[in-house]
């Protein structure tokens, strides 16, 4: 695993080893005010992993910013399919607040949600 | 004017001309990197000094030995004081002589004798260094002033293309609805809409923008124009909110969305229908105390170009005593100084508790939240609806105007037919295309909304009794009612084959009229109905009655034929009145 971001950033991304999978972590409030680092995360990875799993077990809360910024990700990854392949988004080990909020604004209809 | 700016106040010449010849050896180097020697401004009292200071506006001010010895503390804060929000350093020089003598206690820092030129050119470096920062420091201040100034006439301006947009709201009409919104609701994305079908149902919308300040209000223009067009006009609720995700999907940066909760309520049929797209669940309160929560099951909009809309619509049966509470997540997400969230359960547990003495539940949940809140609380909205309240039906709180709204010129002789198949049946809205048609003649607000009722009755009867096969008799029960709207979405996706025909024909006489629908459709009918009673008569039928003056069935009953006349003026508002009630009693006790 190569860890990359800095140190105290909220959002810690790991890429495996075959590249096939980027992990971004999203630690306490997943709010605006990780948005760049979010971004950051999976934006420009040449050649872009077949999954994105955003691991939300470290996640306390999650706002409406990061629903949007979600779609983001996902809206990049539909983008991605013009040049080939399209990874899939999945959002993984949310807590029951979390899962909660996801389930509310129905966000299972468009990302899978382990 | 030279980069920088020395006043010395010095009485006696010698030694401002020693600190003169100090200063200017010491070259200033401008933020351009060019090299020049400071300004020096020269004054033999404070006295003088303030005269020369507005036009001379010193970036330093030193006070010779003598001048430094003589000087009151008064003067020289007087001096300092002229400086303004601006800091001007002011140094004092020690004569030698004087090494014990404190310094006035007003300057900022003080220069010895015999001088150091070293030490000396070290303290103007960094005066010049500090008056450069608090230089920018002022104008990054002027820059977030005006800056400022402008946000706040956006939002003016945002808040007044609101409530020009929300005129025709009806939140305001009733002691039945009853709202708090904060008052920075356009900004911060809340957004209550309600307004009145034509047939006298209640709609209303609460949403909550993802982000803040002006991309939120100003994607809600279109959402608040879209409602206030369509419902008036008669659209149903599925196709506004088609409208609006579809609106929402276009214009929207793909971060952003609406989650809202619409819900219609039609009064005289006791029947609530709502539309939850990632909202908290609004709670159905029952005289029983019973809480019904009405969950999303819908993504909230603006986030796929389609949507399952007729699949997310829930239907409930209002019962007397019912009232119905939302709220946006604003009240969830208040945090006391734990951080804890007030939560869905807190509220739960207050409506629960509703019912015993003290202030009304509305104004508790209001109390409770802020009180838990520990900053002031400025993103709740709560929306309470007594869904029992008559004047909730909008026929019995705004009244037609008696100054000749509804008198209009000549309606005319016409008629007009129109024959609706599958799939116009499967997708189309057909109401609101015909109503607005006929809302164009002159004088129609005559009969406006009573043609909006009638023909949206025989409409409904049409294609769910008579196309669908629907059987009313399921929604004599609570579990039977929501099946029959279920089925009903159901089978009008399925539908393949049938058919539903309107016409309309209008004659008029001088004073008098006569306006005559015939629906007509493709299923069998409902071969025993006779009287109103049975299947086929629900309260759609009782309805019916007290806006038309006849309804015949044709045979089968797949052909209706329903009868609007209006008459010369008539001649009393007690005979309007009493011809109301008359019409009113009609209505058979039938079930929906």
């Amino acid at each position: 695993m190569v860890v990359s971001d800095r140190l105290e950033s909220r959002v810690i991304s790991e890429i495996s080893d075959s590249g096939d999978t980027v992990v971004i972590r999203v630690a306490g409030n997943f709010d605006f005010n990780v948005h760049r680092d979010f971004q950051r995360a999976y934006r420009n990875l040449a050649p872009p992993p077949k999954i994105f799993l955003v691991d939300l077990s470290a996640t306390e809360h999650l706002d409406s910013a990061a629903l949007g910024m979600l779609l983001l990700l996902r809206d990049y990854c539909v983008e991605l399919e013009r040049e080939g392949f399209r990874p899939e988004v999945e959002l993984i080990n949310a807590n029951p607040h979390v899962s909660h909020i996801l389930a509310v604004s129905n966000f299972d209809r468009i990302f899978s949600i382990r | 004017m030279a980069a920088f700016r020395v006043l010395i106040v010095e009485s006696d010449t010698r030694e401002a001309a020693e600190l003169q010849q100090l200063i200017r050896s010491w070259e200033y180097t401008s933020a351009t990197g060019s090299r020049e020697p400071a300004e020096i401004c020269l004054a033999s009292s404070a006295a003088m000094a303030l005269g020369a200071y507005d036009e001379f506006l010193p970036n330093l001010l030193i006070f010779g030995p003598v001048a430094a010895a003589q000087t009151a503390n008064r003067n020289v804060r007087q001096l300092r004081q002229r400086g303004g929000i601006e800091p001007v350093p002011i140094l004092c020089v020690q004569g030698a002589g004087v090494a014990t003598q404190a310094p006035p206690i007003e300057c900022d820092d003080i220069l010895t004798k015999p001088y150091s030129p070293a030490l000396v050119q070290l303290k103007l470096a960094s005066i010049r260094r500090f008056c450069e920062f608090s230089r920018s420091l002022m104008a990054q201040r002027d820059r977030l002033r005006r800056h400022h100034a402008d946000f706040l006439q956006e939002q003016a301006n945002a808040r007044e293309i609101f409530d020009n947009l929300g005129n025709e709201s009806c939140l305001n009409d009733t002691p039945a609805i009853r709202y708090h919104l904060s008052p920075r609701a356009v900004l911060n994305g809340d957004l209550l809409v309600a307004t009145h079908s034509p047939d006298g149902k209640l709609v209303l919308m609460l949403g909550d923008f993802a982000g803040h300040g002006l991309a939120a209000a100003v994607g809600a223009v279109p959402l608040t124009s879209i409602f206030y067009s369509m419902v008036p006009r008669g659209f149903s609720m599925t196709r506004v909110l088609r409208e609006v995700n579809g609106k929402l999907f276009d214009i929207l940066p793909r971060q952003m969305f609406c989650c809202l909760v619409m819900l219609e309520f039609d009064p005289r049929r006791k029947h609530l229908r709502i539309f939850n797209a990632g909202m908290p669940s609004p709670c159905l309160k029952r005289a029983s105390g019973e809480l019904v929560m009405l969950e999303s099951r819908h993504l909230p909009l603006g986030v796929l170009p389609g949507d399952q809309i007729d699949r997310a619509l829930v239907n409930q049966r209002v019962l007397p005593g019912d009232r119905l509470y939302l709220w946006s997540d604003g009240v969830h997400e208040a945090r006391n100084g734990r951080g804890e969230h007030f939560g869905e359960s807190r509220l739960l547990e207050l409506l629960r508790m509703d019912g015993q003495e003290g202030p009304e539940i509305f104004d508790q949940i209001l109390v409770a939240v802020s009180a838990h809140a520990a900053e002031q609380h400025d993103d709740l909205s709560l929306v309470e609806l007594d869904l029992s309240d008559p004047v909730l039906s909008r026929r019995e709180w705004s009244p037609v105007a008696p100054d000749g709204q509804r008198q209009g010129g000549r309606i005319g002789d016409w008629s007009i037919s129109f024959r609706l198949s599958e799939q116009e049946l499967r997708d189309a809205d057909p109401l609101p295309y015909l109503l607005s048609v006929v809302g164009q003649m002159p004088g129609a607000a005559r009969f406006h909304e009573d043609l909006a009722t009638a023909l949206g009755e025989l409409f409904r009867n049409a294609l769910e009794h008579g196309v669908l096969e629907l059987d009313s008799s399921l929604k004599c029960t609570d579990e039977g009612f929501v099946r029959y709207y279920d089925l009903l979405a159901e089978r009008r996706g399925a539908l393949s084959g049938g058919w539903v025909s309107v016409s309309l024909s209008c004659s008029q006489h001088d004073q008098d009229g006569v306006l005559k629908i015939v629906v007509e459709d493709s299923g069998v009918g409902f071969p025993h109905v006779q009287e109103p009673k049975g299947v086929y008569a629900g309260r759609g039928l009782g309805l019916l009655q007290t806006v038309c003056d006849e309804v015949r069935y044709g045979p089968g009953s797949s052909r209706v034929e329903a009868v609007i006349r209006w008459g010369a003026e008539p001649a009393s508002a007690e005979d309007i009145e009493s011809k109301g009630l008359a019409r009113a009693v009609q209505t058979p006790p039938v079930p929906v």
